[in-house]
């Protein structure tokens, strides 16, 4: 029982660690390419950002179940970035199959970001980093929809900026994803300062 | 695609380390690189390791050409870019375990960096062996000098090092180590400084104005 | 034949079939040799805690860690003894740094007081910051330090504070690893006083 809860309990850590102090966009960079190129609005970055956190959950779920059942018994682990490029498009896939089917308004709202995810780093990284620092089964849960939150956040903050900076003057050669950069260091700048929360 | 005729060797190189830059003119690829630039040693084993894969992946795939299926296409590069992936991937592993560690799961995320996929689709897929290396790995070589500026920067400015050895200024006490630069926002800011020096330098070019990235 | 329908499924599966075929083959080559990497790191840095290992080549350490070092199950540690006699005690603490995991070794000498040294074997903090924990200049402070059988057994400050027996000097601008590391290490620490039947000293 006493295991149980101090896993919970890591769980819950690892949660808020991947959102503040680890964002997986603003301090490992994963996930740039669309970070820098839909967060024009903050309509269509609420879309990808809650495509992101949804595919992020659970596709770091089912590596984590391929990575320990299938590869380790079979000492494959170098064969894990095939693997999970393989269950990622292939989840995407059938997610998109699967609400285009049954949620025609759902499709509308998340399904052009379906495609797009396939290429994210971001989601690639997760399973990767989880692989590397050897989360359990519960943590990865965790880990897994902090990430994805942190990059919703991110991208969401991002955009609500940019909105407002199309009327301002930036330098000509600063313009698209300079000033966006410039803006993300500022963000990051501030998530830096949340290192000392958790302990 | 209708077949175009080869570009000249030289427009290839240009096109790669300037013109084209993968990441001024296209901002891709940033992803799998970025976190690594605090320290040079790393950024450099990494752009070799990208540069290599990216021309020996176009190789292959230019080979392949006249065979693959175009429907499943992407499927076979991106197998094709893991199977060089995974060999650099168990090279450091073997050899060199240190930068192995350093680079943790980097070394993995070359696959999704999108100019592999990029130059793949946009060049190997419709041109003949030869040039596709020559294109990949030039396309890698514009994309290693920047982020190499960029260590430089950040590893100077934020230590006072160069490769590890002290730089005679930085490491002096009248320069206050910028701390910020060897963490993650540094990236960012050195990042958009040089994309603003590069864009700058190119309207006073005159290179026609094209819309860059996805 | 490329018109047929089946063509891309066995074009795809050839493909799939060559190339892992090649990489198992490839892996095969090298796993013994990655597998010695890892084993190697961690002996390393086990035996590191004690003498310096830097020029001493990797056949060596492994001869002295098989022949030297035994597992104690019950505390968790590695027991270094010489000609019958223990040298020393290698205390293994693991867990989050800043960004990621550290891992690394304190080594105790015999009189389970005193500090030997510090090795890690797994650290990617800030490159310039916390990584210099894996420095020499902090890691040569350990050796001697007093280690206070309480629940904060040694301790990491701030540089330029006044230390006492039981203290080292913290990386200046890395507050987050020192904290952690000082937190990763006592909780390793506490747990093996305990084993040892360590306890404060009446006097």
């Amino acid at each position: 029982m006493d295991n149980i809860n101090a896993e919970l309990w890591l769980m819950v850590v690892t949660l808020f660690a991947s959102v503040f102090t680890n964002n997986i966009l603003l301090t490992t960079f994963l996930g740039m390419c669309s970070f820098v190129s839909v967060s024009r609005e903050v309509k269509t970055a609420a879309g990808l950002g809650a495509a992101v956190v949804f595919v992020m959950t659970l596709t770091t779920v089912l590596n984590w179940l391929a990575y320990y059942y299938i590869l380790v018994p079979l000492h494959l682990e170098f064969f894990r970035f095939i693997l999970f490029i393989i269950i990622i498009a292939a989840f995407v896939q059938f997610v998109e199959m699967v609400i285009d089917r049954y949620s025609p308004k759902l499709y509308m709202a998340l399904g052009i970001f379906l495609p797009l995810i396939t290429v994210n780093c971001a989601i690639l990284g997760a399973a990767l980093f989880m692989v590397i620092r050897q989360y359990s089964f519960i943590v990865t849960i965790g880990y897994g929809f902090g990430a994805g939150l942190g990059w919703m956040m991110a991208i969401l903050a991002m955009a609500g900026i940019r909105q407002r900076l199309t009327e301002a003057r930036v330098p000509r050669g600063l313009r698209g994803p300079g000033i966006t950069l410039i803006i993300a260091g500022m963000m990051a700048l501030a998530f830096v300062g949340f290192t000392g929360v958790l302990k | 695609m209708s077949p175009q005729p080869v570009k000249p060797a030289g427009a290839i190189i240009m096109d790669g380390l300037w013109y084209d830059n993968p990441i001024f003119r296209q901002i891709l690829g940033i992803c799998s690189t970025l976190a690594v630039t605090n320290v040079i040693l790393n950024t450099a084993v990494m752009c070799i390791s990208l540069t290599l894969v990216t021309a020996l992946s176009c190789w292959t795939v230019s080979i392949l050409r006249d065979w693959t299926p175009r429907n499943i296409r992407m499927m076979v590069q991106t197998l094709i870019m893991a199977f060089y992936v995974i060999i650099v991937d168990i090279l450091l592993k073997a050899y060199w375990p240190e930068m192995s560690r350093n680079l943790g799961p980097y070394v993995g995320l070359i696959i999704t960096n999108c100019i592999l996929m990029g130059r793949c689709e946009a060049f190997a897929i419709s041109n003949p062996p030869g040039p596709s290396f020559l294109d990949g790995f030039f396309n890698g070589l514009g994309y290693s000098s920047i982020l190499l500026a960029i260590a430089a920067t950040r590893e100077m400015t934020g230590m006072g090092t160069f490769l590890g050895w002290p730089v005679p200024f930085f490491s002096g006490p009248y320069w206050d180590k910028w701390v910020i630069m060897v963490m993650p926002p540094g990236a960012f800011f050195t990042l958009a400084c040089m994309i603003w020096l590069c864009r700058s330098i190119w309207t006073k070019e005159k290179v026609p104005a094209q819309t860059g990235g996805k | 034949m490329r018109d047929k329908p089946w063509y891309p499924v066995v074009y795809m599966f050839v493909i799939t079939v060559l190339l892992s075929a090649l990489l198992i083959g490839f892996s095969r080559y090298t796993r013994d040799k990655i597998e010695v990497n890892v084993q190697m790191a961690f002996e390393r840095a086990v035996v590191g805690a004690f003498i310096d290992v830097k020029p001493v080549a990797n056949q060596q350490v492994h001869q002295m860690f098989t022949q030297q070092f035994k597992l104690d199950e019950k505390s968790k540690s590695y027991i270094y003894s010489k000609d019958g006699q223990v040298q020393g005690y290698a205390v293994p603490f693991a867990g989050q740094g800043f960004w990621d995991n550290i891992r690394g070794i304190l080594g105790i000498a015999a009189d389970k007081r005193t500090v030997s040294g510090i090795t890690f074997y797994e650290q990617t903090e800030t490159p310039g910051l916390g990584a210099r924990i894996d420095e020499n200049d902090f890691k040569k402070q350990f050796p001697g330090v007093k280690i206070k059988p309480t629940a904060k057994p040694i301790g990491i400050r701030p540089a330029a504070q006044q230390l006492s027996d039981n203290e080292v000097h913290a990386v200046t601008g890395a507050t987050q690893t020192s904290v952690r590391l000082e937190k990763l290490i006592n909780d390793s620490l506490v747990r093996w006083l305990e084993s040892q039947g360590v306890k404060e000293p009446s006097s």
